[in-house]
């Protein structure tokens, strides 16, 4: 029987198949030209580039000879200004050697919209019925994931200051961001990434607090050889989960959980995390934490920045410097009449800052809230100036 | 006379066949396919009970020689970010005792997350040491806990070195098949450690505790439970000892803290719930800790190293 005829591709067909896929390859062309010679996206993913916004000026750049590449902007963007239950964000980008890339998310937040059990008919309204129905209570396909890997050739830069990541209550939301970084590059001619990860406590102005049910943030860098040997060279990783999951199989159902939240704890965290004999952990009158809350105490945002390679050399240093001339803590001041220990300077932010390996400087932040971070990071990068020199105002955005 | 011989036989059958039962059991202890619980602990000791085998006997030894906490590790010295977390909590509303458990059990559950994944994937296979070794290296993210993690890692292998190896892997008494392996596998990565100018090589080997642990262990004849739970309750001695030296307890408190079923409890859910975490997933689930550890160093006096 003959076979039916294979159908002629579609000269508008995307090359990418699955939904929410993006690849992004930026070249620098002669003389001196940055270019995209790939651009392609899936919704709900949205990948828009603006070039030529920002022309560093040829004496800004302390650390090459030659003048370095425009850097090229590209906005990271959902459908929604968030993502769904199901969602799978993939996003591959390829910096080629000696080129410079800014990459925010102009929306103020990636919102994490919530899994209910039954969440095709619960989702939220923005855009309904475009996305692939999952399955209910399939807890890896009603997560929302995004994938990022970046190749940074050569000489190349990201800049990389995107919005926090809000979940919202009961969402479930896990991200990897991987960078590769050239191995072969030595000294100036190093690769150059700045990265930001933070998560805020969800919507403060619902009451939100630490209310979803997980959220995993993993950030890599891996340096790799001309043979394609890969080695790690830092792995940030932070895993906020209430654990309700370790208890699924026991007769509490969903339904439950999520009508009575008050109860929740109560019901599902008995015995261990409240154990008889252990003071309980709330002061008596409030409501008990639940366990998120309790590990981030009592921050309303915690945060990554990763900084490495010659591009961002001085505001690694700047960080390291800013950090180690904080006031001593629990330190007395001696003169009369004084308050008996020295008040934290930048009293909202608990912050720490480190040179870990292989020239990472590694910034780890909580906050009040959402507000206090940006206006304390944003703060501190805009004094330093080399990110704004090197990538214009634009790299700020959401800061 | 045949009629004898078959019964001689078909009892020898009997015996063999009980035997293999055993060591079939034996096997299934120390490999551990599912989490443990602490009913299969029970199980094993009451049919261990009965009969302390040579092999029980050996693993009992080597558990008492590395949950002794004379063990010349320096642990001591470090408070896992206790000092810190006090001095950041200044417990004006609510009691130091209070303030303390909270503490305890954060850094349970941290120390679970971030590293008991390469204690295990160490015993569960040795010969990845240097890989471990590498990755949790670029997993720890300050200083402090990096410092500490090395120190105690070199302690442990010069206290292998020195004083076990002889005994557990000497001449009379040969390794064989995997415990060769972790033998083998401490030897490489002291090598390189001996090898290796700290000036000109970051990214050399370090030495990092965790999945050295688990090495030892594995080389010591322990089995993949004990050697997490040892770990695990090394850990709480570590943090429940630094609080008596930090003036948070007695000394009576901190035993009865210590041999409380809740932190029993706590533990074993802590290990069950990353039996399975491969070490890719191993992460931080108490942000605030890695800022309490890495602000150690803005402390104005301090006692412990981290």
């Amino acid at each position: 029987m003959r076979q039916p005829a294979i159908p002629i591709p579609s000269p508008f067909e995307s090359s990418i198949a699955k939904p929410g896929q993006g690849k992004v390859v930026l070249s620098l062309l002669p003389p001196n030209n940055p270019t995209l010679t790939t651009l392609t996206y899936k919704y709900p993913l949205k990948l828009v580039p603006r070039t030529g916004g920002f022309v560093p000026s040829p004496d800004s750049s302390a650390l090459s000879d030659t003048r370095p590449s425009n850097p090229v902007h590209l906005y990271l963007l959902t459908y929604g200004g968030g993502l769904l239950p199901g969602d799978h964000i993939e996003v591959s980008i390829t910096l080629e050697p000696k080129t410079r890339m800014v990459v925010t998310t102009p929306q103020g937040s990636t919102k994490i919209f919530k899994t209910t059990p039954n969440n095709a008919g619960t989702a939220p309204n923005v855009i309904k019925g475009h996305r692939d129905q999952m399955p209910a209570n399939d807890h890896l396909s009603d997560m929302s994931q995004q994938t990022l890997d970046v190749n940074i050739g050569r000489q190349a830069a990201l800049c990389y200051l995107p919005d926090p990541s809000v979940p919202f209550q009961h969402s479930r939301y896990a991200q990897v961001q991987t960078f590769t970084v050239d191995a072969t590059a030595k000294g100036t001619e190093r690769s150059s990434v700045c990265v930001l990860d933070w998560v805020t406590q969800g919507r403060t102005s619902r009451g939100e607090d630490w209310n979803f049910q997980f959220w995993r943030g993993r950030n890599e860098v891996w340096a790799e050889d001309d043979k394609g040997k890969r080695r790690l060279l830092l792995r940030d990783s932070v895993i906020l989960d209430d654990e309700s999951g370790d208890l699924e199989d026991t007769s509490i159902s969903d339904e439950i959980e999520i009508e009575n939240e008050n109860t929740t704890y109560n019901t599902t965290h008995t015995g261990l995390e409240n154990p008889v004999d252990m003071p309980p952990q709330a002061p008596a009158g409030l409501t008990p934490l639940n366990i998120i809350a309790e590990r981030t105490r009592p921050h309303g945002v915690v945060g990554t920045l990763i900084l490495s390679g010659p591009v961002f050399e001085a505001l690694g240093s700047f960080m390291l410097n800013q950090f180690q001339s904080q006031p001593r803590i629990g330190s007395r001041n001696w003169s009369d009449h004084a308050p008996s220990s020295v008040p934290e300077p930048s009293g909202d932010v608990t912050w720490t800052a480190a040179r870990v390996r292989a020239g990472f400087v590694l910034v780890k932040f909580g906050a009040k809230d959402f507000e206090t971070a940006k206006h304390w990071l944003g703060g501190l990068i805009r004094e330093e100036g080399s990110v704004i020199r090197e990538f214009g105002e634009e790299a700020l955005c959401c800061l | 006379m045949v009629l004898k011989d078959t019964q001689e036989l078909e009892a020898e059958v009997t015996l063999l066949e009980s035997q293999l039962q055993d060591a079939r059991a034996q096997l299934a202890a120390s490999e551990y396919p599912s989490p443990p619980s602490s009913w299969a602990v029970k199980e094993q000791y009451k049919t261990n009970n009965n009969k302390l085998t040579t092999s029980t006997r050996t693993s009992l030894h080597a558990l008492l020689l590395l949950s002794d906490s004379a063990l010349p590790l320096g642990s001591f010295a470090y408070s896992s970010g206790l000092e810190s977390y006090l001095a950041h909590n200044k417990p004006s509303r609510t009691a130091p005792i209070t303030s303390f458990h909270r503490f305890l059990k954060l850094s349970i559950a941290s120390i679970a997350s971030t590293s008991l994944p390469y204690v295990l994937a160490g015993h569960r296979d040795p010969s990845t040491l240097d890989t471990l070794d590498n990755d949790l290296d670029a997993s720890t993210p300050c200083i402090v806990a990096q410092r500490a993690s090395i120190a105690q890692g070199r302690a442990l292998i010069g206290v292998w070195e020195r004083a076990f190896r002889v005994s557990f892997a000497g001449p009379e008494n040969p390794a064989l098949g995997q415990t060769a392996a972790a033998v083998a596998a401490i030897d490489d990565l002291s090598d390189a450690l001996k090898s290796c100018l700290e000036e000109d090589e970051d990214l050399g080997p370090k030495g990092h505790f965790a999945p050295l642990w688990g090495v030892v262990c594995r080389a010591m004849g322990l089995d993949l439970q004990q050697t997490a739970y040892v770990f695990v309750m090394n850990h709480a001695k570590a943090v429940l000892s630094a609080a008596v030296r930090a003036g948070v307890m007695g000394p009576y408190q901190a035993q009865n803290v210590l041999a409380s079923q809740a932190l029993q409890d706590t533990m074993m859910k802590r290990i069950a719930r990353e039996w399975n975490t491969p070490v890719e997933q191993a992460g931080q689930v108490v942000p605030a800790l890695d800022l309490w550890v890495g602000r150690h160093e803005l402390l104005y006096s301090r006692i412990f190293n981290s």
